[in-house]
């Protein structure tokens, strides 16, 4: 369960994210995923595997984060 | 992975670090159950469609607090030196459109037809999986060679085989559409995998869900009980890899030889055949997966107070297999009405000429509720390998 304070920046940025256009989904241009060392690293926002709730890369900003993409096997 | 956890625990645990998974797979109860085994207490997202187009796994990314990228890479040894006690300032310019959809489009006219498939996809299914279905394969009329949106419709059909609204050419499609997907990019490794989850083990590069079993067992000896999981991995899926194909032995003994039992006419259990791959050429190995769906029409069930499904093929002087009499298992209560799969694998030689036709049945014991009638019934299977 997240914390409520984080519940409702889920929300708003939910909120936020609703009103943008396809044109600004970059994965729908089409590049592989390569973030860029010096760049801010595109926002992402997924369901949690835990509950289906959005978690945002955006949430944690304040935080330094090691962003790990793996699988269970 | 684990490694890095490990390493990296103490400084989660001072507030210095916050870590965040993002995990491929299609099952996010099996990779929740991963994170309950591993005792990963940080939060973990899940990209079924690979929205990201990660084309491998893993992938560390060290991520300062003004969200600036400062590591692909990070050496695990140095991290703390170059990362945790280092100080970052605010110095990027580049801000970047966001890596994964809105999760609404509000069906707004300038919205593609893969990106309407991604958000109902990621967002709105499995309620509306059938619409997530139509919208890639809307996307790929318009551009038939669209790698990722074959992908994706792959994982939707996938997900409906394993909900109530599946369709018995579901999961046969869903193999199609990602050997389409990976035709177009062969070196997309995470499609790879995909696909290879259901293969022969000539194919698998490891068993891929072996570890269930151990996790399931580790958790509950904590006193914890084990996240269920609706679709427990099975056959190919936990099979090891092997580099020898292993015939069949012959001492197993064909149950109906002179055809008598009486046969199942009206289809309450409907049968699908897939082979992985779905075009095998000559000389290679091929995973068969036999589904057998009791009908919803007549409200077929499984009787498992009785034998289980099993399953015969018969010889063939023109491929081997690895068994040709499997039986299936019944569940603990008395009547069930789960999918079930049986499988097995084919070797083909290198002189073969395709297709080649191979032949078998299946005998069940099954009830349905329309008339409250219960038979054991044969249904005979029959089908090619390659076109």
């Amino acid at each position: 369960m997240h914390h409520p304070a984080l519940f409702v920046r889920h929300v708003l940025l939910a909120a936020c994210l609703s009103v943008v256009t396809a044109g600004g989904f970059a994965s729908a241009q089409g590049s592989d995923y390569r973030p860029v060392v010096g760049e801010y690293h595109p926002e992402i926002t997924l369901p949690s595997i835990a509950d289906g709730e959005p978690v945002s890369l955006s949430d944690y900003r304040g935080k330094k984060v090691l962003l790990i993409h793996f699988a269970s096997w | 992975m684990p490694v890095w956890h490990e390493t990296v625990k103490e400084w989660v645990s001072q507030g210095k670090l916050q870590i965040i998974g993002v995990i491929q797979e299609q099952h996010p109860e099996r990779c929740e159950l991963f994170r309950q085994w591993q005792a990963f207490d940080w939060p973990i997202l899940h990209d079924p469609i690979n929205v990201l187009n990660t084309t491998a796994v893993p992938i560390f990314v060290a991520i300062d607090q003004h969200g600036i990228v400062r590591s692909v890479r990070p050496d695990s040894g140095r991290f703390a030196e170059d990362f945790i006690n280092r100080d970052f300032s605010d110095d990027a310019s580049n801000n970047s459109k966001p890596l994964t959809p809105p999760r609404q489009v509000n069906d707004r006219p300038d919205t593609d037809a893969r990106t309407q498939g991604d958000v109902l996809a990621l967002w709105h299914s499995p309620e509306k999986i059938d619409a997530a279905i139509s919208a890639y394969r809307q996307a790929l009329q318009t551009s038939p060679d669209d790698d990722r949106s074959h992908f994706r419709l792959g994982v939707c059909l996938m997900r409906r085989f394993e909900s109530q609204k599946r369709r018995v050419g579901d999961f046969g499609a869903a193999i199609a559409s990602w050997e389409t997907a990976l035709a177009g990019n062969p070196n997309q490794y995470t499609w790879r995998r995909r696909i290879q989850q259901y293969g022969p083990r000539l194919d698998k590069p490891y068993p891929f869900y072996d570890w269930v079993d151990q996790a399931q067992h580790d958790i509950r000896a904590r006193g914890d009980t084990p996240i269920e999981l609706p679709q427990p991995p099975l056959g190919a899926e936990i099979a090891a890899p092997t580099d020898r194909f292993a015939t069949a032995k012959d001492n197993a003994v064909n149950p109906d030889p002179a055809g008598k039992i009486f046969r199942d006419t009206e289809r309450l259990v409907q049968i699908s055949v897939t082979t992985v791959p779905s075009q095998p050429k000559p000389g290679s190995t091929v995973a068969v997966h036999i589904h057998f769906v009791p009908n919803p029409v007549t409200r077929t069930f499984w009787n498992n107070e009785s034998e289980p499904l099993r399953l015969w093929i018969n010889q063939s002087d023109d491929v081997t297999l690895n068994q040709h009499f499997i039986k299936g298992v019944n569940r603990p209560s008395a009547e069930t009405d789960e999918v079930r799969r049986l499988e097995f694998e084919v070797r083909i030689p290198e002189e073969a000429t395709l297709p080649i036709r191979i032949n078998g049945y299946a005998l069940y014991y099954v009830c349905e509720d329309v008339r409250g009638v219960c038979q054991f019934l044969r249904q005979d299977i029959s089908f090619s390998l390659g076109k």
